[in-house]
């Protein structure tokens, strides 16, 4: 089988970068070199490796250092090591940290063309076997629903338990929490699955075109009307209908669908004959119906009607433990969907993304992920590609102390300088000894990549 | 074709007529060259191949748009313990060596055919790189990679459709 790689050479010796990656092109492989472990871990940070060959022996880091460092950040990326100067204990050493071979040089030319046999097909099977995974999380996620925490596990268990019924269902929500997501799950799950789904935003059509949109209309009901038309209580005939922000619509559209809901019958506009309608109704709300009921602009007889069973879907906010999950899976979608190779995020951005407050939900975590996907200038999301999420109004005293702000300067410039003590030292202006007693003040750690 | 150093008798002409025959290119054997010594790797006792397609770039004539240097020594490139030829993608040169394609060619009456043969596939595998071949999958195409004397003995005389197909263009349609 063949498969084209991106493939990494890492060696000091230029006559053996040369060798192997003009050996590579001629198998019609994507090929970088790099000179050193520095220079390598530099080219991995803007785009991913399938495969790196990496000599034992380089000045600076050396290749089991490097080894180490690829297989904790880019467990992804196979390690071959390529030594002259070959032992039992380097080749054991390496080996257990996860090195994928190694290799004498000089070797024999069909030797290198079956460790990459040998790579090729180990990924091909983790490929698999990643696909499989996905679809088997597919199968026990909710239609795309992804949370594990005890809100949405509760949740969950309530789609299964109405799912049975034809029981109408009220959602309620903030915005952006999924709530069509919801509906959608529940009538996957219903025995009305084979029907259709139809989905209407009661805050998007005018109240003059909703009766038309819902009952349909006879030819020449009125001026425009120039062909019969069936509405979607007709045309979901055996599925579920969804009518979301149901808090919108009119006091006249209210007692209309009571009536449907209540006889199992409705008259198209203009038409004295009456339908028998079949279908489940779920409805959602991100407003406090009770309230609007208080002040006499929902109808409570109505509201008791499509509230049989109430499913109350949590905020973001109160559901953090699932944002790692959401970030994961929307960084998998959009690295997927764009052309850009960016495909981590730090530990560092996960933290700020699971501290804000997400007024948006999920849509607007879902927008922050492309959003930084599509702006990004590494293959790894870092702090600066979410700088544009809005601070909340009030914030803790403590973020803006001086402490706080001499403590995020410091941590900065410290990963600006790799960590490198005397270079952040000389951009921060003081001598090595105060940075030193400022990290352990701080207790600052350098960050490691998700 | 160049014959190089104490090659002589059949074999560049050999090599020309397949190209002619397969590639249906007009290929010409040009005078001996002799073999540049600064190529040696005393340790290694073999020649650098890389160093001597470098070498022979500088010496190409005008005319030829490629140039195969046929040798008799034994060449390497760092990497590997030894090639049989060597050429860079899309390259001018290609160097390719009759050093040890004698080996298991059985009985020495018979040797001389299985010899050129083996010559011929090499040489023609290095001129497909130079015509931006790269590596074939396809069972039996000239353009697989063939690591040592029995995966070039089961390589065809022949290259794959896709590979026709790819020549084609780089013949017809040079970038």
């Amino acid at each position: 089988m063949s498969t084209r790689m991106n493939i990494m050479i890492v060696d000091d010796e230029a006559v053996v970068r040369e060798s192997l990656v003009f050996w590579f092109q001629k198998g019609g492989h994507r090929v970088k070199a790099a000179a050193s472990g520095s220079q390598a871990l530099e080219r991995l940070r803007r785009r991913p490796f399938d495969i790196m060959f990496v000599d034992i022996k380089m000045s600076g880091m050396n290749g089991i250092a490097l080894l180490e460092k690829v297989k904790t950040d880019y467990p992804d990326t196979s390690v071959v090591i390529i030594t002259a100067y070959g032992s039992i204990e380097s080749a054991v050493k390496a080996m257990k940290i996860g090195a994928a071979d190694y290799l004498l040089k000089p070797f024999k030319p069909d030797q290198l063309t079956l460790v990459m046999e040998k790579i090729v097909q180990q990924k091909k099977r983790f490929q698999e076997y990643d696909y499989l995974k996905d679809r088997l999380e597919k199968i026990s996620r909710f239609d795309n629903i992804i949370g594990r925490s005890d809100e949405m596990l509760s949740v969950f268990d309530m789609i299964v338990d109405v799912a049975g019924s034809d029981a109408t269902v009220l959602l309620t929500g903030e915005t952006g929490t999924g709530k069509e997501l919801v509906a959608k799950a529940i009538h996957a799950k219903s025995a009305r699955s084979r029907f259709p789904f139809i989905a209407v935003n009661c805050g998007a059509v005018p109240e003059t075109l909703m009766e038309s949109e819902l009952f349909g209309h006879q030819k020449g009901a009125f001026s425009g009307a120039i062909h019969t038309r069936k509405g979607f209580l007709e045309v979901v005939s055996g599925g579920t209908l969804f009518l979301d922000e149901i808090g919108e619509i009119s006091a006249k559209m209210q007692v209309d669908l009571l009536r449907v809901l209540e006889d199992g019958q409705m008259t198209r506009i203009g038409s004295s004959q009456p339908v028998e309608v079949d279908f489940r109704l779920i409805s959602a709300t991100r407003q406090h119906l009770e309230q609007r009921i208080a002040n006499g602009m929902f109808r409570r007889d109505f509201f008791y009607r499509i509230n049989v069973i109430t499913i109350d879907i949590p905020p973001l906010r109160r559901r953090k433990t699932d944002i790692p999950l959401l970030v994961e899976h929307f960084l998998k979608k959009f690295s997927h969907e764009t052309t850009k190779q960016v495909d981590r995020i730090s530990r560092e951005a996960l933290n700020q993304l699971t501290a804000y407050h997400w007024p948006g939900n999920v849509r607007e975590l879902k927008n922050a992920i492309e959003r930084a996907v599509v702006l990004s200038k590494s293959r790894t999301l870092d702090v600066e590609d979410f700088a544009f999420l809005q601070t909340p109004i009030a914030k803790d005293a403590a973020d803006r102390s001086l402490t706080a702000v001499e403590r995020r300067h410091l941590q900065r410039i410290l990963k600006e300088s790799n960590w490198n003590v005397t270079r952040a030292a000389a951009v921060l202006g003081i001598n090595r000894v105060t940075l030193h007693k400022k990290i352990k003040r701080y207790n600052l750690k350098r960050e490691h990549h998700r | 074709m160049l014959p190089v150093g104490r090659v002589n008798g059949p074999a560049p002409a050999i090599i020309a007529a397949h190209i002619a025959a397969f590639f249906e290119l007009d290929a010409v054997v040009l005078p001996p060259f002799a073999l540049p010594e600064k190529t040696l790797d005393p340790k290694r006792r073999q020649h650098d191949a890389g160093r001597l397609i470098h070498f022979f770039e500088n010496s190409l004539p005008a005319r030829c748009r490629k140039l195969i240097a046929v040798l008799d020594v034994d060449m390497f490139v760092p990497i590997f313990t030894h090639v049989f030829g060597e050429a860079r993608l899309g390259g001018r040169v290609a160097v390719v060596s009759l050093f040890r394609l004698s080996a298991g060619a059985g009985d020495p009456r018979d040797a001389q055919g299985i010899i050129f043969e083996r010559a011929a596939k090499i040489a023609l595998h290095e001129l497909g790189h130079l015509f931006n071949l790269e590596h074939c999958d396809h069972p039996g195409c000239m353009m697989q990679f063939a690591g040592g004397l029995t995966d070039l003995d089961r390589l065809e005389l022949n290259l794959c459709r896709y590979c026709r197909m790819f020549l084609r263009e780089a013949l017809f349609f040079p970038i």
